[in-house]
């Protein structure tokens, strides 16, 4: 099954960013992800390998509708950098052996589901508002901005969603729906971060450059929320 | 005097440094939490009475923090509405203040089970009773484990007689799957099959969680609102 996210990545770092490359590869992803939860019986968010995989199909699944929007066409390197960020992730998912562990009680329920995966999906969003933040950047195209903003709301709502899931599932698992740990130290940062990103649109066209830049750093900060805080620190979260 | 606090408290100058600022010490303090700290262990006021200032700081600087962003939160959603209500859109100026107030909600009931929260655990053995905090007692009739091919316990349950002034009831308890008595919710978080069965509850009481999911809904009603009045819009729409 891995020759799926092999070819993906091919498509995404080969496709030079057009479409037809990137659907397909988008598609493979889909259908690994879809394959691996039929082989488990669940969906496959557990361990690095099923995570990280989840998440490369999550950046490409997210950025389809920017990269079928007309109004994004004349940017190819959009769909140039987002297909590379997908593809080299999914390659990154490869170095990890796939975890064939039965999943824990307490992880068997849907809200834990719901949770994980619209992190994920928020994960995406927040990484495609940081190549359109590097676009306008280089071009100073405001539409570009336009599309970042709104790629970081929907990102912001999915996360937010994840945030009130995860606190469902964390009163119904562990008797309360919120755990001092870095990884939820990290959750509400990440959250404040984009709360913070959102209200910059209200200071003008001035602050426009600040936007880009800190859509930049949110995607460093999503990073380091999903990665860096289980590699790094103790915590309850640790894929 | 009083224009100039009213400016301040509106400001959105404000908002981004108090965001940035507890943004900072949550950072911080995401590297100074001790393994097998107790901070998880009883209600947060608790546990700052109970520990030195050296752990205990960050959590007083972020309650301050909030406690201002709160404010600001609350003059910020007043001053916006009063000045756009005779414009129209009702609904679209409602959509971020319902989001506001599901942050204050959420924030509020943090507050309350950090006062209020309780958790006591221990061991149970099939068989045994033990007395609850409202003088009513609890029976553990039956522990039972599944194991996988791993000798992993894929699933585990236990089946529970409460017995109180008002009468007996039955119920089982799993993962995911608590039982509620009162202000009390009773957890399963382990078991070994043993001879007897053995297995570790814990009796938790939230009474921050229905504001919480008050506020969780509330904001997600304020976001959809949103995201609804936002879709489709043209540059410099947002």
């Amino acid at each position: 099954m891995k020759f799926l996210l092999i070819a993906a990545a091919a498509l995404h770092l080969f496709g030079a960013g057009k479409r037809i490359p990137f659907v397909l590869a988008t598609l493979l992803q889909t259908i690994y992800v879809v394959m691996r939860g039929l082989e488990l019986g669940r969906l496959p968010i557990i361990g690095p390998h099923d995570t990280i995989a989840f998440y490369a199909a999550s950046i490409a699944l997210m950025a389809l509708p920017f990269v079928v929007s007309r109004q994004l066409s004349s940017s190819q390197a959009f769909a140039w950098i987002t297909a590379a960020f997908s593809g080299m992730f999914s390659l990154f998912s490869l170095m990890f052996k796939p975890s064939m562990f039965p999943l824990p009680p307490v992880l068997k329920t849907m809200w834990f589901e719901f949770h994980v995966a619209l992190a994920f999906f928020a994960y995406g969003l927040f990484t495609i508002g940081a190549v359109l933040g590097g676009i306008y950047l280089a071009k100073s195209d405001r539409k570009i901005l336009d599309f970042q903003y709104r790629a970081a709301l929907t990102g912001y709502s999915f996360f937010s969603a994840s945030m009130v899931t995860g606190g469902i599932w964390g009163y119904y698992a562990w008797g309360t729906y919120w755990l001092w740990t870095p990884k939820e130290l990290w959750t509400a940062i990440l959250w404040l971060f984009y709360s913070l990103y959102l209200h910059f649109r209200l200071k003008g066209r001035d602050w426009d450059r600040v936007t880009a830049w800190c859509g930049i750093v949110g995607f460093l900060i999503t990073i380091f929320t999903y990665l860096g805080v289980s590699m790094l620190l103790k915590s309850s979260h640790s894929f | 005097m009083i224009k100039r606090t009213y400016n301040f408290l509106c400001s959105l100058d404000l908002s981004f440094w108090l965001l940035t600022l507890i943004m900072v010490v949550m950072g911080a303090a995401s590297f100074l939490l001790r393994e097998g700290s107790a901070i998880n262990e009883i209600a947060l006021f608790k546990w700052i009475a109970q520990s030195p200032a050296s752990e205990t700081w960050w959590v007083w600087t972020v309650l301050a923090l909030l406690a201002v962003l709160a404010v600001n939160t609350v003059f910020c959603s007043a001053d916006t509405i009063i000045s756009r209500i005779s414009k129209g859109g009702i609904l679209r100026l409602i959509a971020p203040q319902l989001m506001h107030a599901g942050f204050l909600l959420v924030a509020t009931a943090h507050l309350v089970s950090a006062i209020g929260g309780e958790k006591e655990g221990g061991q149970i053995i099939q068989g045994m009773t033990v007395q609850l905090p409202d003088s009513s007692s609890l029976r553990f009739d039956s522990i039972k484990v599944a194991t996988g091919m791993y000798g992993m316990p894929t699933e585990y349950s236990a089946k529970i007689t409460h017995i109180s002034q008002t009468g007996t009831k039955q119920a089982e308890i799993s993962p995911n799957h608590p039982w509620f008595t009162g202000r009390y919710g009773l957890y399963l978080k382990n078991v070994e099959n043993g001879n007897p069965p053995m297995g570790v509850v814990e009796l938790h009481a939230e009474p921050g969680a229905s504001a919480a999911l008050a506020g969780g809904i509330l904001f997600t009603a304020g976001n959809l609102l949103l995201l609804f009045y936002r879709r489709g819009r043209e540059e410099g729409g947002w």
